[in-house]
C-alpha cells in the first residue's frame, strides 16, 4: 500500500466495532498488505519502490542511498520516519537518508503524506514519508512462516539474499529479517564502468511482541542496519562504514467501549554511526577524515477516537537528538600538525508537538478533514564559537514554535470523486541549514554555512484532486501548490574563502523572500482485456523563486507507462519511463540543462511450487536499450545504470 | 510461553545494548584537541629572587620561566628579616639586554608597575627581543620607593626560547628607516572561533638604545593558513588592529580550524603611510602553498 497523500482514506481507517479482530488489523497487519514490489520487479530495494509514487523524485549519487524528494522538495522540507520513530542522518552529505536504514523485506509499506496533512509525526513542508514495519498478528493460523528471495543482477554483478521469519500464537508473536545485498561497480550505457559505485549491505531486524490481555500487547523492535565500503561516484570520497541501530518497545491498549478506540505508546532509541572514506581516491589533494553521529531519542503516543461520523487521531511526539560531525585534513606533511574543525558542532535538537487529525463525514457522499499540529523545536550547539565566525552572536540557545494547519473537503459523486484542501505549516531549519559549518557540496561545488538566526520556513499549500472510475478505467489528477515563505537556499557569501580544496567559494544558508512549487501528477489505469492491465503517470513541476528564477532539482515534465499480462502462471510487464528535457534548470545552483532519456524495461515470472512450497521466479531487463544517460537529479551528472538484466527467485513458505 | 518471552527479551537485550557501546571510532576530545600545541602555564610561579637593602624581592612569571616574546611580570616585595609585607609605593621596571659588544639596549616594557591590592603585588610586562645567549644577557633592574626613599636592584635573568607561537614577535625596519618590533600578546590559547587579538608595536628608539610604544598606527591583518593543501585559505569578520588607552593594538581574528595560520600584516601610520607589510593574493589556490605579506607572523594552535 503506497497510499499517496491526497488519499485521505487511508489516514483515517473507520475503527471495526470486533476489538479482537480490531487487534489482529491494527497492531499487525502484516499479510494481508500488498507486497514491497514495483511494476517491474518483485525485488526491489527501498528506493527501487519508492521511486514508483509519482510524488517521489530522487537526488543519486551513486546506486545506493538515493535521498528522497517528497513533491520535488529536499529532504529537510519532509519528516522521514520509521513507524512514527524520527531518525536523523549522520552524513552531513547526505550519504545516508533514513530509507538506507531499512530494507523491503521488514517494511510492511511506505505511507506517504503530501504537505500539511503530513504533520502528525512533525513539522514539515513537503509532508512525510513514514515507512511501515512488517508486523506480524497474533494467532495466524500457520504458526510459522516466512520468505526468502534470492537474486542476480548482472551489470553491476548485484547478489541479495533476503530471509524474513515469523511465529504466531495466540500470545506471542516474533517477526525477524535478515538482508544481504552486495554488488559491484554498475556500468553506463556506453558500458563504461561507473567506478566508486560497489556497496555492500547488510540489515537484519527482530520484533517481539507479547499480548498482555484481550485488549492490550507489548512489543519491542530492533533493526540494525550496516553498508560497508560503499561508492559515491558523484562525490569526492566514498563511505566506509555505516551501521545504525534503531530500537523500540510499544504499548498498545484498545477500547471497546467509548469515544477512544485506541491507545498506542512508544518509547524509541536509535544511534547512528558514518564514517566517510578518501583513501579509494588517490588524486585527492587533501587526505580527510569526516566521521559523523546521530543519537535521537524519542516517544511517541497517539490515541484513535471514534464516535458515530467523526474519527480523529491525536498525537504526542518528542524526540532528543544530537547530530555531531568532525572534519580532520591532513597536512601534506603528515608529520606537521593535522587541522580540525566541527561541521556539526555538537548540536542538540528537542521537539516536542501535539498533532490532531480529524475526518467528518458530513454526509454519505462527502467528507471533511481537517487538523493541525504545535510544535516546539529548540535547538542548542555546544560549540557555538563555530557558528559565530560567519554569525557573530548568534545565541547558542533557539526556539521556535511551529504550527501548522490544514483542511480538506471531500466529494464522491458516482463515479467520481473530488477533493479541494489547504494548509498552512511552519519548518525549523535542518541542523546542516542552521548551525553546519564548511559542508562542502560537490554539485554545485561550494562550501555551506549554517545560519543559526534563520526563520522558520512558512508554507501556505493549496491541493486538488479529481478522479473518474469505472470497473475497467480509473482516470485522475492531482495538483498542488506552495507559497513558500522565507525559503532556504544557499546564497554566494561575499565573506571567507574555501576550506574544501575542490571548492570555488562560499555559500551561505539564506532566506528567500519566498519561492512557489507546482507539483502536477495525472495517472490513468486500464484493463484492456482480463489479465492485461495498462497504467500511466505523467508529472509535471515548476518551483521558481521569489524572482523568478528556477529552483534546483524540479523534476521536467516525465512519464512512467506500464503494461501486464498475466496468464495463469506466467507474468509479462513491460514498462517504459523517462523524463522530456529539463527546460528550467538553475544555473545559479550549479544545475545545466539535462537531456531528454526513454528507458524500456521488460520482465517475466513464473510462478511454481516446490512440494508445498510456492515460488516466483523472475527474469527481466532495465534500459533494455543500454541507454546512455544521466537525469536532472544525478549528482555531478554521473551517468546511470546501462542495460540490466536481473532474476530473482522468492520462495515463500 | 511467559518464561520464554522473558527470555528472549534478555537475550535480546544483551545484543543491543553489547551494539550500542561497541561504537566504531572514537569522537575527538576537543577540549585536549585545542591544547595540543599549547602548554597551559595559568600559574605564576618564581622566576628569582634577590635580597637589597634589607628588602627581598620576588620576581614572578607564568610558569616560573620567562620567555622571548611578551611577558606578565610579577614583583612582590617583603622586608629580609621576617618576610613580612611593607608599604611600597612604587615599583618600576627596567628589563636590559646586553650584547657582545657591551651595548645594552632596553627591551619594550611597562615601566611604572601597577599594584594588585588582593595579591599584594606589582604587575607589569616586558617583551624580551631574543633569548639569552653567550652573546645576549639580560638584567632587570627593579627601582622600589618605600617610605620616599627609592632603592635599586638588578638581577641576572636568564630568558627562554618561545615554545608557544601565539607568542611570537617579528622585528624589522620600516620604509621610513624606523626600526620596529611587534609582539603578539593574546590569545596564548586561540580557539575555532572569533578571538580577540592583542598585539604591542614599538620602536627603537635609536639615541636612547630603549623601545617605546607607537601610538596611533594601524596594524592591517589578514589571516591566512599557508598549508598547500589548504589554498590560501582565509577566515571572515577579522578586524584590523588599532590602539586603545592600554597602549596594546586590539584586533580580531577568527580561526577556522586548528592548525598552521600566519597573520599577514600591513602597519601602516598616523598618516595613512605604508611603513611595512605587503598585500597577499586572495584568490584560492588549492595545492599552492600560500604567499606571506613581508610582515607577518606565524601561529599554532
Ligand atoms: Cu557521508
Amino acid at each position: 500500500m503506497l497510499s499517496l497523500g491526497w488519499n485521505v482514506h487511508g489516514q483515517n481507517n473507520p475503527v471495526t466495532r470486533d476489538t479482537t479482530r480490531r487487534l489482529a488489523e491494527v497492531t499487525v497487519n502484516a499479510a494481508a498488505k500488498k507486497r514491497i514490489e514495483n511494476d517491474l520487479k518483485m525485488t526491489v530495494s527501498v528506493d527501487e519502490y519508492l521511486a514508483s509514487a509519482s510524488n517521489i523524485s530522487f537526488i543519486k549519487r551513486g546506486a545506493y542511498a538515493w535521498e528522497p524528494l517528497l513533491n520535488n522538495m529536499s529532504s529537510e522540507r519532509s519528516t522521514i520516519t520509521i513507524d512514527g520513530m524520527h531518525v536523523f542522518g549522520a552524513c552531513t552529505d547526505k550519504m545516508d537518508p533514513i530509507t538506507s536504514y531499512v530494507e523491503s523485506n521488514n517494511l510492511a509499506a511506505i505511507d506517504i503524506k503530501s504537505g500539511q496533512e503530513g504533520n502528525l509525526h512533525g513539522a514539515t513542508v513537503a509532508g512525510s514519508i513514514d515507512l511501515k514495519r512488517r508486523n506480524t498478528a497474533f494467532g495466524l493460523q500457520k504458526k510459522i512462516g516466512g520468505a526468502y528471495q534470492t537474486g542476480f543482477e548482472f551489470n553491476n554483478k548485484q547478489t541479495f539474499n533476503l530471509g524474513n521469519l515469523y511465529y504466531s500464537s495466540d500470545k506471542f508473536v516474533a517477526d525477524g529479517s535478515i538482508a544481504f545485498r552486495k554488488a559491484g561497480n554498475y556500468y553506463d550505457g556506453n558500458d563504461d564502468e561507473v567506478r566508486h559505485s560497489q556497496y555492500n549491505k547488510f540489515n537484519a531486524s527482530l520484533g517481539l511482541a507479547y499480548k498482555t490481555s484481550p485488549l492490550s500487547a507489548v512489543r519491542v523492535d530492533a533493526i540494525f542496519d550496516r553498508a560497508k565500503d560503499v561508492g559515491f561516484p558523484a562525490l569526492p570520497m566514498d563511505l566506509s562504514l555505516s551501521r545504525a541501530i534503531i530500537t523500540s518497545a510499544a504499548y498498545k491498549q484498545l477500547f471497546e467501549e467509548g469515544l477512544v478506540k485506541v491507545w498506542d505508546t512508544k518509547v524509541y532509541f536509535n544511534a547512528v554511526e558514518h564514517y566517510m572514506d578518501d583513501t579509494t581516491r588517490p588524486e585527492n589533494l587533501v587526505h580527510m577524515d569526516m566521521p559523523g553521529w546521530s543519537t535521537t531519542y524519542g516517544l511517541l503516543s497517539k490515541i484513535n477516537l471514534q464516535k458515530d461520523r467523526y474519527s480523529s487521531e491525536i498525537q504526542v511526539n518528542a524526540y532528543d537528538n544530537l547530530s555531531i560531525a568532525e572534519m580532520r585534513m591532513y597536512p601534506q606533511d603528515r608529520s606537521k600538525q593535522t587541522m580540525f574543525a566541527y561541521s556539526w558542532p555538537w548540536v542538540t535538537t528537542r521537539f516536542a508537538s501535539v498533532a490532531m487529525n480529524n475526518a467528518l463525514d458530513l454526509s454519505d457522499i462527502s467528507r471533511l478533514v481537517f487538523g493541525g499540529s504545535l510544535g516546539l523545536n529548540y535547538n542548542y550547539s555546544k560549540y557555538v564559537e563555530f557558528n559565530w565566525i560567519f554569525h557573530p552572536g548568534s545565541p547558542q540557545k533557539k526556539n521556535r514554535f511551529l504550527p501548522s494547519l490544514h483542511a480538506s473537503y471531500q466529494l464522491n459523486i458516482g463515479q467520481f470523486d473530488f477533493s479541494l484542501g489547504t494548509g498552512f505549516g511552519h519548518r525549523a531549519p535542518s541542523v546542516s541549514e542552521a548551525y553546519g559549518y564548511y559542508i562542502y557540496n560537490s554539485f554545485d561545488r561550494y562550501d555551506y554555512i549554517g545560519n543559526p538566526d534563520l526563520k522558520n520556513e512558512v508554507s501556505y499549500e493549496a491541493n486538488a484532486s479529481a478522479g473518474f472510475k469505472t470497473g475497467k478505467l480509473s482516470i485522475g489528477a492531482k495538483a498542488n501548490y506552495f507559497f513558500i515563505q522565507d525559503y532556504i537556499i544557499g546564497r554566494i557569501l561575499s565573506l571567507g574563502s574555501p576550506m574544501n580544496y575542490q571548492s570555488v567559494g562560499v555559500k551561505g544558508y539564506t532566506s528567500l523572500d519566498h519561492a512557489t512549487l507546482f507539483n502536477l501528477a495525472l495517472n490513468a489505469q486500464y484493463q484492456i482485456l482480463p489479465g492485461l492491465d495498462w497504467k500511466a503517470v505523467l508529472t509535471y513541476a515548476r518551483g521558481q523563486d521569489n524572482m523568478g528564477g528556477n529552483l534546483p532539482f524540479i523534476r521536467p515534465l516525465s512519464y512512467q507507462t506500464s503494461l501486464h499480462y498475466r496468464y495463469k502462471m506466467i507474468g509479462v510487464q513491460t514498462s517504459m519511463n523517462g523524463d522530456f528535457s529539463q527546460v528550467n534548470f538553475s544555473p545559479e545552483y550549479g544545475e545545466d540543462q539535462t537531456a531528454s532519456y526513454k528507458i524500456w524495461n521488460v520482465s517475466a515470472d513464473y510462478t511454481f511450487t516446490i512440494g508445498k512450497l510456492n515460488a516466483v521466479f523472475q527474469v527481466g531487463a532495465e534500459n533494455l536499450f543500454n541507454e546512455y544517460y544521466s537525469t536532472y537529479a544525478d549528482w555531478g551528472n554521473i551517468p546511470r545504470m546501462g542495460r540490466n538484466i536481473f532474476t530473482s527467485l522468492k520462495i515463500n513458505f | 510461553m511467559r518464561d520464554l518471552f522473558i527470555k528472549k527479551v534478555v537475550f535480546y537485550s544483551a545484543i543491543i545494548s553489547f551494539l550500542l557501546i561497541a561504537c566504531t571510532k572514537e569522537k575527538t576530545d576537543y577540549e585536549a584537541e585545542r591544547g595540543n600545541t599549547v602548554a597551559e602555564n595559568t600559574e605564576f610561579k618564581e622566576v628569582t629572587s634577590l635580597v637589597s637593602s634589607g628588602y627581598s624581592i620576588r620576581i614572578e612569571a607564568l610558569g616560573g620561566v620567562l620567555y622571548r616574546g611578551y611577558n606578565d611580570i610579577r614583583v612582590i616585595i617583603n622586608k629580609q628579616q621576617n618576610n613580612e609585607p611593607v608599604a611600597v609605593s612604587s615599583v618600576k621596571l627596567l628589563p636590559v639586554q646586553t650584547n657582545v659588544q657591551g651595548m645594552k639596549i632596553v627591551c619594550p616594557h611597562q615601566s611604572e608597575m601597577d599594584y594588585t591590592l588582593d595579591g599584594r603585588y606589582f604587575s607589569g610586562y616586558s617583551v624580551f627581543t631574543d633569548e639569552s645567549s653567550a652573546a645576549v644577557n639580560w638584567s632587570l633592574e627593579i627601582d622600589f620607593t618605600v617610605g620616599g626613599q627609592t632603592f635599586t636592584a638588578t638581577q641576572h635573568v636568564t630568558v627562554k626560547p618561545q615554545v608557544n607561537k601565539n607568542r611570537n614577535l617579528t622585528t624589522f625596519t620600516g620604509k621610513d628607516g624606523e626600526q620596529y618590533l611587534i609582539a603578539l600578546i593574546a590569545p596564548w590559547k586561540p580557539t575555532v572561533s572569533e578571538n580577540k587579538l592583542v598585539a604591542g608595536i614599538y620602536k627603537l628608539d635609536a639615541a636612547q638604545l630603549s623601545y617605546t610604544t607607537v601610538n596611533g598606527y594601524t596594524l592591517q591583518l589578514d589571516p591566512r593558513m599557508p598549508e598547500p593543501s589548504m589554498g590560501n585559505h582565509s577566515s571572515p569578520n577579522n578586524k584590523d588592529l588599532v590602539q586603545q588607552a592600554d597602549g596594546l593594538y586590539h584586533g580580531v581574528v577568527n580561526y577556522t580550524m586548528t592548525g598552521n595560520w600566519t597573520l599577514n600584516f600591513i602597519l601602516v601610520n598616523q598618516n595613512g603611510r605604508v611603513i611595512a607589510g605587503t598585500e597577499v593574493p586572495k584568490d584560492f589556490t588549492p595545492g599552492v602553498e600560500g604567499r606571506k605579506s613581508e610582515l607577518y607572523i606565524d601561529i599554532l594552535f
